[in-house]
């Protein structure tokens, strides 16, 4: 008997018009952190898909503690003792906590001897004891929708747990999180492992791997690049066979020229639905050929400003001008029209028909306009070539081609199509809002790229992230803001990285 | 002030179950519109085997009730398949089903009358006549003032839905296939992932819908008109969608609209006679609870909520 808890031999399965898994073959030992890195769209999600008896694997072998099996259902998986917490969460919002972790596998009581009826006050109990002895505090009577979403992750947790899993899959767990959730989970995933089940950890964030995993399976386009032994191997030899190609971690720049004012923010004030002042007296000019930043924590105002400007957002007091026009006042479409592009921070309700294929959400911006449409009557053909040349020139991947549900597709290449359109509405001010969240490395870098090109054709950018480090990466002006007020302006050049996070907190002061 | 509790509790119950009905169905997420088809083809099946069993074996159609019932249960739910199977097995647009089967069960049960009548019986008629069911009140609790109007002439189909009514929500939010059910309607990938199957629940939904229509229809012929015919379609399966909209999808608020609607339509009809209006003016007063269903749609639908994934078409692959 091989040494090996899971093993997976040549899987293959394909999608309509792409492989998402190639062959691949892993075995994953008893006791320890397996990570699986991949970009977007590298299969990871899909090998584990299978392994959780979510999909059947059109080739290939799985053996589970060295005996051949063939998981045709997550239930089947679950009596397996494999247990997976999903990417997307699958919760009742209006369920209890308990209701949710015991959906499927509800205790049963008899009323009367005769009558049966789900015993929740005795799941809540059992609840109640489990998550005390992972570390995972709940109070199981409370409903899913009054829950953070690392609370609700929590529960998925649990899920998996309750029902006596020893395999857990792990899905991007901390993409949804903050820096401290992040922290408290892979603690949570350490000492999972410390009490001796096995954990297959699924991300592309290097920092996590290097700091929990014990072996990490590289996949690049449903292929298996690699297996390697974590500490022994370099960041940037893992980032390198992940994408495929080297990365850089920090962009190429020329130096920037700034020509004309594009965008100026004269004493800006937002209020929010509760009549609160998120946005406080905010000024500042962006110029032709500039990348000004807003940095922060969040939920300082940096998103209102943006929305704002691009007119989603009622300003309550200042004006914005855009080329020495006053657009306080413009509709949306109007704005478009002046010349800004908006990538927004949800792109998949804001941003994209996720129904909708790719070439009619890339035509999203222009479709009423010649050539697109001439009088009322949508031009298909136009579209298909607008999209084709577009798909060409950003390299945005997806199964297939112009046909694509843009549902189906990565991510990252959501983003990147996203960015692709509003690129191509030639917009003086192009506003980025948290561009790269939730992105791969290999299409950060491609983003990054796109911005700074960009930047050197003579556009004004305005770029919202959290990520402190792209910040200092890309832009050429910093402002940081905090409680809805600027606390500091100035070239990223004259400020280093630990001056900014001062100022992101509010311990320092112009 | 007597017959308007009386005639108002023997409408809005068999109501009610209808309502509960739809709110199976639509609580694991199928919507349903098709409760109006369900009752009229199950009264039209119940009272079909009625008038046959009559015909055949000589015992008085007044009689047969409850074999009535037993079948008219058993016609909906036969007829709500229709339903189950387009819009969960072929993912069909639920309304529109649901539209097409209220067409169909009016254009069906419609003809089928006739050529039965004329070919079995020899009549040419276009109703099965039923008469009215007998009536029994609990003397002692029938003489407390007000209430005890509440225990006059019952109909006994207003004990059977009481009782029903009882176990539907015992069923629903107290035993595991309840629990499994309103997930459906909530998230049904949740339900999925906890390896329930989604489309079973589903379906046994909403035959559930079917086979309490086809009880509130029969109670309707055999009450309200004393026979079958197309008069049966009287927008009674809208309003117990009404009800269950009202009532935020819950039972027992459900129950309180229904008898809302139950007391409008009989104070309507009552101060109708009253006033000793020709029956013109009856027509007027009888339309009480459906412009009481708009006033309540202006106040009340803001507050509620409907199953979160109500009329979506539920397909594993989607993420
Ligand atoms: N249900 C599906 N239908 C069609 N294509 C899919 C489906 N699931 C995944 N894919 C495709 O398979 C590829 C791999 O996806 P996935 O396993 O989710 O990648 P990862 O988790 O590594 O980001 C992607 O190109 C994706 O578009
Ligand atoms: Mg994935």
């Amino acid at each position: 008997m091989s040494d090996y808890i899971v093993e997976m031999k040549h899987i293959t399965k394909s999608f309509p018009g792409i492989v998402a898994n190639d062959d691949v073959s892993i075995g994953i030992k008893k006791g320890e952190i397996f990570a699986l890195l991949g970009e977007n769209g590298a299969g990871k999600s899909t090998l584990m898909s299978i392994l959780s008896g979510m999909y059947e694997p059109d080739e290939g072998e799985i053996y589970i503690r060295g005996e051949k099996v063939q998981i045709s259902s997550p239930n089947h998986a679950a009596n397996l003792n494999i247990g997976m917490v999903h990417q997307h969460f699958k919760l009742v919002e209006d369920y209890t906590i308990t209701e949710n972790i015991t959906l499927g596998i509800e205790p049963i009581k008899r009323f009367a001897g005769l009558f049966p009826y789900v015993d929740i006050r005795n799941a809540n109990r059992k609840i109640e004891e489990l998550s005390k002895d992972f570390g995972l505090e709940v109070d199981p009577t409370k409903k899913i929708a009054d829950l953070t979403v690392s609370m609700q992750q929590r529960v998925e947790i649990l899920k998996v747990l309750y029902r006596e899993a020893e395999i857990l899959i792990f899905d991007e767990p901390t993409a949804v999180l903050t820096p401290q959730e992040i922290d408290f989970l892979l603690g949570i995933i350490e000492g999972l492992r410390n009490s001796g089940k096995t954990i297959i950890l699924i991300t592309h964030k290097l920092e996590e791997i290097k700091k929990v995993a014990d072996r990490c399976a590289v996949l690049n386009k449903g292929k298996l690049v690699d297996v390697l032994d974590v500490k022994t191997t370099s960041v940037n030899l893992m980032a390198q066979l992940m994408v495929g190609r080297e990365v850089s971690f920090e962009s190429e720049k020329v130096p920037a020229q700034f020509k004309e004012e594009v965008l100026k923010i004269e004493h800006l004030t937002v209020k929010n639905e509760d009549g609160f002042e998120v946005v406080k007296d905010v000024s500042f000019t962006i110029r032709s050929g500039e990348i000004f930043a807003i940095a922060g924590v969040a939920d300082n105002g940096q998103v209102e400003i943006a929305d704002a400007i691009a007119g989603l957002t009622k300003v309550s007091n200042g004006k914005i001008f855009l080329e020495g026009k006053d657009i306080t006042n413009e509709s949306i479409r109007n704005r478009t029209e002046i010349g800004i592009s908006y990538i927004p921070e949800d792109r998949q309700s804001y941003g994209l028909f996720l129904d909708f294929d790719l070439s009619t959400n890339l035509a999203l911006k222009q479709y009423y306009k010649e050539p697109f449409s001439s009088k009322g009557i949508l031009n298909k053909d136009v579209f298909e070539q607008f999209g084709s040349k577009l798909i060409d020139q950003f390299d945005i991947r997806s199964g297939q081609g112009i046909k694509t549900q843009v549902r189906s597709m990565s991510g990252g290449n959501q983003q990147k199509a996203i960015i692709a359109r509003e690129i191509e509405l030639q917009s003086p001010l192009m506003i980025f809002v948290q561009p790269t969240r939730g992105v791969d490395i290999g299409a950060i870098e491609n983003i990054h790229n796109m911005m700074i090109q960009q930047r050197d054709q003579g556009k004004a950018i305005l770029l919202v992230s959290l990520e402190l480090e792209e910040i200092m990466n890309v832009a050429d002006t910093i402002g940081v803001i905090y409680n809805g007020q600027l606390q500091k302006v100035a070239s990223s050049e004259s400020l280093t990285t630990n001056e900014v996070g001062e100022y992101m907190m509010g311990a320092k002061h112009e | 002030m007597d017959t308007i509790i009386i005639d108002g509790l023997s409408f809005a119950l068999p109501l009610f179950i209808m309502a509960i009905g739809g709110i199976y169905s639509e609580k694991s997420g199928i919507t349903n519109l098709a409760l109006e088809g369900f009752q009229g083809f199950g009264a039209f099946i119940g009272a079909l085997s009625a008038v046959l069993i009559a015909n055949t074996s000589g015992i008085d159609v007044e009689n047969l009730f409850y074999v009535s019932f037993l079948f008219a249960m058993i016609g909906g739910m036969g007829f709500s398949v229709i339903h189950a199977v387009l819009s969960i097995k072929f993912k069909a647009n639920q309304v529109i089903s649901g539209v097409v089967i209220n067409i169909l069960a009016l254009a069906l049960t419609t003809f089928l009358t006739t050529q039965i009548n004329a070919l079995v019986f020899g009549a040419a008629s276009d109703k099965f006549r039923l008469g009215v069911s007998e009536r029994f009140t609990i003397e002692g609790l029938a003489n407390i003032p007000v209430i005890g109007a509440i225990f006059t002439n019952v109909y006994p189909f207003e004990v059977i839905i009481v009782v029903i009514a009882i176990f539907a929500w015992y069923l629903l939010y107290k035993t595991r296939f309840g629990m499994r059910l309103r997930a459906s309607g909530e998230n049904p990938h949740s339900v999925d992932a906890a390896g329930v199957n989604v489309s079973k629940i589903r379906f046994s939904a909403v035959l559930i819908s079917g086979l309490l229509s086809g009880l509130a229809g029969m109670c309707f012929a055999y009450s309200i008109s004393a026979n079958f015919s197309s008069n049966i379609y009287m927008g009674y399966g809208f309003l117990a969608i009404a009800a269950l909209i009202f009532g935020n999808w819950k039972i027992l608020p459900t129950l309180v609209a229904c008898l809302i609607f139950g007391f409008a339509k009989s104070g309507g009809t009552f101060i109708a006679q009253a006033m000793a209006l020709p029956s013109s003016f009856t027509d007027l007063f009888m339309i009480l609870p459906y412009v009481l269903t708009l006033l309540l749609l202006v106040f009340f639908s803001k507050s509620n909520r409907a199953p979160r994934a109500l009329g979506e078409i539920y397909d594993k692959g989607k993420r």
